[in-house]
């Protein structure tokens, strides 16, 4: 059947009941692939912020300049919430990928090459590996064994809090990747403007530079500049994308030539 | 997604991929078993000591390294593999591509962290005279991300089982049995995340749940999905060439 021929069907009118309404989204709404991703988008940044910030508590981050009794008091504090934490991370963290998925759509609907969605897809099916599951094995490493030699639990230490904060390049090619095709666009599926504020984030992983080379004050992994301002414009991007990519999914026209081209 | 090859040449190519699966196959099985630290899994309670002992025995240290250079070479020939079932979900009756995204997306990770392990049990026996306590550290990082990196895993199954569910036409892709075998096979990797909070017991990087049943819903899923994969290419071969 084709997808000409799907959009032809006739629905049914929704039933009553909650879960008849359930069911009935997931039989005829003609969004659902894109709501089934925009949905889990949401899950997953609400288990990532409460996995880092309230069961492992490694964000915001322990300090870049304590010594080794400090850290291996760290571990041995947090190393219950880092194994069941990232463990949790562990089982879900690809979920992630349905945001990729979105964001690639959202390029693919663009007037630019589809390059850039090819980009897009592919620095950021890779960014999770150095940029979040390094971290997570690196402290999940020395939680599973706090009397380990306390120079190898201060080397897993700086592993996993500058492999968080380090991992920058994938970010800052792919904000630029994402806004640059922003603002290229003539079918106006984003607002400009927030292909500006993508390359802001960018700037944001130009800034994090510092953390690789400063211990203490505001350019360490920890510092008011590497992490405050930083975590702020994220927080900020991603509650923007997660709204507009929102917007975006209740415009489709799903029968619409552009949106079939696309398959 | 689209024309990016001419059918005809793109499910010739397919064939050859598919047929590679049995040669690979013996070249994991071939590793496995070489490994001396799977045939009977290393235990997580062994000491720093013991540890190097195993890794520098000479009837052991041989092994090890042959086993993860053939792993080396062979772990990511899953790659092409799972672009061969992306191709199937990109064929489904589908409004959107967002599923095939989202599938393409979790294709590379798991053998790059599979790749990454390989890497830390070749550190670890690289210097015999190395300090044990750091053949430790790169055999628990080795064992840790071996068994506990089933994300991409599990999310590809999952969006593979939605994938299939929503492939509605008279005759889909792959049956609704896949699907179903798809979700089962997500949780039975689970438990494995969870892996370094025990030393002991079931969930033990060398437990039941973490070893056994992880690795052989791995295995069970690559031959299941080989074969129905091979089955869905060579229906689309028969169907283009009964169209041409």
């Amino acid at each position: 059947m084709t997808v000409a021929a799907l959009a032809q069907e006739t629905a049914p009118q929704p039933p009553a009941s909650s879960l008849g309404k359930l069911a009935w989204q997931w039989r005829h709404n003609p969004k659902l692939e894109l709501w089934l991703s925009w949905y889990t988008i949401l899950v997953f940044y609400n288990v990532f912020g409460i996995v880092f910030f309230g069961i492992t508590r490694t964000q915001p981050p322990p300090k870049a300049w304590w010594d080794l009794p400090k850290i291996v008091w760290w571990f041995h504090d947090k190393g219950w919430g880092l194994l069941v934490g990232f463990g949790i991370i562990f089982v879900m963290g690809a979920f992630a990928t349905a945001s990729t998925a979105l964001i690639t759509y959202s390029i693919r609907r663009m007037s630019v090459s589809p390059a850039f969605a090819w980009s897009y897809l592919i620095l950021y099916s890779l960014a999770a590996v150095p940029g979040m599951l390094l971290t997570c094995i690196a402290l999940v490493t020395g939680a599973m064994r706090p009397d380990r030699d306390p120079r190898l639990m201060g080397l897993l230490y700086d592993m996993g809090f500058l492999s968080f904060s380090g991992t920058m390049g994938i970010f800052l090619i792919g904000s630029v990747v994402w806004g640059v095709a922003i603002l290229l666009d003539e079918n106006a599926i984003l607002p400009k403007w927030f292909g500006y504020f993508n390359i802001c984030n960018a700037l944001t992983e130009v800034v994090v530079a510092t953390c690789c080379v400063l211990k203490s004050g505001p350019f360490a992994w920890d510092g008011v500049i590497a992490f405050y301002i930083n975590m702020v414009v994220f927080g900020i991007y991603t509650g923007l994308f997660i709204t507009y990519l929102r917007k975006m999914i209740e415009r489709e026209d799903m029968d619409s030539p552009q949106v079939r081209g696309i398959r | 997604m689209t024309n990016l090859a001419k059918p005809a040449t793109h499910v010739n190519g397919e064939l050859i991929l598919l047929w590679a699966m049995p040669v690979i196959w013996i070249f994991w099985l071939g590793s496995f078993l070489a490994f001396p630290g799977f045939v009977t899994p290393m235990s997580p309670k062994l000491s720093a000591q013991e540890v190097a002992a195993f890794y520098f025995d000479p009837a052991n240290l041989p092994r090890i390294r042959y086993s993860m250079i053939v792993f080396n070479w062979f772990g990511v020939a899953l790659i092409p593999f799972l672009a061969m079932i992306a191709m199937q979900v990109q064929r489904m009756a589908h409004r959107t591509p967002i599923l095939t995204y989202c599938f393409i997306g979790c294709i590379a990770g798991g053998p790059t962290l599979f790749c990454i392990a390989d890497l830390f049990w070749l550190i670890a026996a690289f210097r015999p005279e190395r300090d044990p306590a750091l053949v430790q550290l790169f055999n628990d990082m080795a064992w840790v991300t071996f068994t506990s990196q089933v994300a991409f895993l599990i999310a590809q199954n999952v969006f593979l089982a939605v994938a299939i569910h929503l492939d509605r036409q008279p005759r889909p892709i792959f049956p609704t049995w896949v699907a179903h075998f798809n979700l089962a096979t997500a949780p039975a990797m689970a438990p494995a995340a969870f892996a370094a909070i025990h030393f002991d017991g079931p969930i033990a990087w060398d437990g039941a749940l973490s070893f056994g049943l992880k690795n052989g819903a791995i295995a069970l899923w690559i031959v299941v999905m080989t074969l129905v994969t091979g089955q869905a290419v060579y229906r689309q071969r028969h169907e283009q060439g009964a169209a041409a």
